[in-house]
């Protein structure tokens, strides 16, 4: 069953066309992996896709419903999109327990009770239940981006969109943190993740999708993409990617 | 609708408001920058300072021009003169106040600087005067716009005093052309016109000094 | 100078109130400064004029012009008269807004850009966000410099007296007329002026500590 997908997405900030013309789409269980060299899009193209802005051109379609063509209410959507941002973005003012809890509490309307549950559950998931009563500041970037992935996931989202969780992460850091969405993937979530961690698109992807320039470039399983692209511009991202020259 | 007299009278109070700013925004000046680096240096001298900041920091400026004016103007001569004793009032808490500024200022100079000229062979009191003071200067001129026209409009308690500065000027006109409306509005605008600029401009120069030499 | 105890009635009646015209205008002040802070931050273009020119006449001009101006000036424009409290308040609470008003365009500014992306993807609406996200980080962050906005309010109320309201200062005149006492007399209301804030200070330094969350202090967020 189709979760996400759009058709003729295009956007344009000013003069700079910056998305000309996407159309993808995305199943449930899937897990699919963006890259592409900075500038490409991909940071807007997740933007657009989790509702947190509106494109120039195109359709957004959310479980095949146009998302801006019907009259539905957007926030009721984006609960059911998980974020994933670059910087976690937590709320400083709040625990990593009150973190998650607060999206459950004020958009699903649940009880504190029931909050608290599926938060701790949550938290556990992502290996920070002992940490649930600290403050952001009082955790490490890998813990914190881990709380911010138990505060999407804990909304039971129908697909967590991922903008480069580990780019401002070090190594070790990000190992915890791509542990985490590994585990995710196996799990079943529908995944859509900018990021650069080849072993992670390895292991766990059905597909990469490589952007330039804002256009999707090619996509295809791993296995092919990594070996064997078929265009020029993927063969030579790749190699450099892959350590070539 | 506006007399140009009315105008005229009222300017006539611009000097001496101007003059009661200036006064002691220099009282305050030469004050602060010693008691900032002497809190600074000497920990011993620093209860005596903080009791001097502190008292002036809670208690009115009014009442001290109050106490200075009819509580010492009989023992103290040259306290007899309300002027004077609005200056010296305002001078005083002024000085309190830029203290307090300078002294952030130093602090937010890195700490490096002092090593760097202590290692040059400078004296304490020289890698001061030369490295720490110039850059906390810059740093502070900001807020020492916000103290200036804090003073400009300070200056008005003076009015209490019977001062004839600008307020003054205005409660006279309003009590001569009976309208209760121009003399003090157009006193409002005539503050805005004085406080609004100076602050404005050093807050600039500030910033772009800042720019200039990489200070935060 | 036990004298001034006959006058302490006296003295306790002019404490009050200056204690409860400072809180007053320390009061409107919040809603006025939370409301333009809000308005300068997110309202349209016409509205941001009104609020920076509402805030540059308050900060521009002195507070005893304008007590004059209230007292005096509006009841002539408009023709609705009120006595000097009410136009001591209303002043009070206007010059405090407009203070105030910076302090927490500040503080909301601090709360960053991304947290308010963060909340909206999780579908929050954004009266929603304020209440959750927004104001409990910025009213955190505003209590340092609101402290001062305390202090200097609290001392200025002695400008009330050019309106002949019957605060501490102005009772310290009369006592001072009186007993031909000057200096006894503003030394003693000085030291009531003192004890006051300083003890004040103490109580919003107890406050700031008990709400205060780690990481979230106006020096690491500004
Ligand atoms: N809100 C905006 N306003 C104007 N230009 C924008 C905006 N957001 C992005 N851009 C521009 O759009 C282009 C694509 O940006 P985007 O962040 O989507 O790229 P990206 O592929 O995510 O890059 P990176 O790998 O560096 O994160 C860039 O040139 C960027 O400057
Ligand atoms: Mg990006």
């Amino acid at each position: 069953m189709e979760v996400l997908a759009c058709k003729g997405l295009r956007k344009v900030y000013g003069d700079l066309e910056v998305l000309k013309g996407i159309d993808f789409s995305i199943n449930k269980g899937e897990t699919k992996v963006i890259i592409g060299p900075s500038g490409s899009g991909k940071s807007t193209f997740l933007r657009i896709m989790g509702l947190l802005e509106p494109p120039t051109e195109g359709k957004v379609f959310f479980e095949g419903k146009d998302v801006y063509g019907e009259n539905l209410n957007l926030n009721m959507i984006r609960a059911k999109i998980g974020f994933v941002f670059q910087d976690p973005s937590l709320f400083r003012h709040l625990t990593a327990l009150e973190n998650v809890k607060l999206g459950l509490k004020v958009v699903l309307k649940m009880s504190d009770e029931e909050a608290t549950k599926k938060a701790m559950e949550t938290l556990k998931l992502v290996r920070m239940d002992e940490w649930a009563d600290y403050y952001p500041a009082q955790l490490s970037g890998g813990q914190q981006q881990r709380v911010g992935i138990a505060r999407a996931l804990a909304m039971d989202p129908d697909i967590i969109l991922f903008d480069e969780p580990t780019a401002s992460l070090d190594i070790e850091l990000t190992w915890e943190v791509i542990d985490v969405m590994k585990d995710l993937a196996r799990r079943g979530i529908t995944m859509l993740v900018v990021t650069h961690e080849i072993g992670f698109a390895k292991e766990v992807a059905d597909e990469i999708v490589l952007m330039d320039s804002g256009r999707i470039v090619e996509s295809g399983p791993p296995e092919q993409m990594l070996k064997s692209p078929k265009t020029e511009r993927a063969r030579e991202f790749l190699g450099r990617l892959l350590g070539g020259v | 609708m506006i007399d140009p007299n009315d105008l005229l009278f009222l300017l006539q109070g611009v000097p001496a408001t101007l003059a009661i700013s200036f006064l002691s925004f220099g009282i305050g000046f030469a004050l602060g920058i010693p008691i900032a680096v002497a809190r600074q240096m000497s920990p011993s001298l620093s209860y005596l300072m903080e009791a001097y900041e502190k008292a002036f920091r809670g208690i009115p400026v009014l009442v001290f021009m109050l106490l200075f004016y009819f509580g010492l103007g009989g023992f103290v001569p040259f306290l007899k003169d309300p002027f004077t004793c609005a200056v010296v009032a305002l001078g005083l808490r002024s000085g309190a106040f830029q203290s307090q500024i300078f002294r952030g200022a130093i602090n937010s100079v890195d700490k490096q600087q002092m090593m760097a000229a202590l290692s040059l062979g400078m004296t304490k009191t020289e890698a001061f005067r030369y490295v720490i003071l110039p850059q906390a200067f810059i740093v502070a001129l900001p807020g020492l716009g916000s103290e200036i026209s804090l003073l400009i409009k300070d200056s008005s308690y003076a009015f209490i005093l019977g001062v004839l500065e600008l307020t003054k000027h205005a409660d006279i006109l309003r009590k001569a052309s009976r309208s209760f409306v121009f003399p003090y509005l157009m006193a409002a605008v005539l503050y805005i016109l004085m406080t609004f600029p100076i602050a404005n401009y050093l807050d600039k120069w500030g910033s772009r000094l800042k720019t200039k030499y990489g200070l935060r | 100078m036990y004298f001034i105890l006959e006058y302490s009635q006296f003295i306790i009646e002019g404490f009050y109130v200056t204690v409860t015209m400072t809180l007053v205008g320390l009061a409107g002040g919040v809603v006025l400064g939370v409301l333009s802070a809000l308005g300068d931050v997110y309202g349209g273009k016409l509205l941001k004029i009104i609020i920076n020119s509402y805030v540059e006449f308050f900060r521009g001009s002195p507070l005893i012009v304008q007590l004059l101006i209230f007292y005096y000036s509006i009841p002539a424009i408009t023709g609705v008269k009120w006595d000097a409290l009410t136009a001591g308040s209303l002043t009070l609470m206007l010059n405090s807004g407009a203070y105030q008003k910076g302090y927490f365009k500040g503080a909301i500014e601090a709360v960053f850009k991304d947290q308010l992306i963060a909340a909206k993807s999780l579908g929050m609406t954004f009266p929603q966000t304020l209440r959750h996200v927004v104001l409990p980080q910025a009213l955190r962050i505003v209590i340092p410099p609101w402290t001062n906005e305390y202090v200097s309010l609290g001392l200025s109320t002695s400008a009330l007296i050019v309106i002949g309201i019957r605060e501490l200062t102005n009772v310290a005149v009369s006592i001072s007329a009186q007993t031909f006492r000057p200096l006894e007399v503003y030394l003693f209301i000085g030291l009531i002026y003192f004890v006051w804030i300083t003890l004040s200070l103490k109580v919003l330094d107890w406050v700031y500590n008990k709400v205060k969350i780690p990481g979230l202090a106006v020096s690491e967020v500004m």
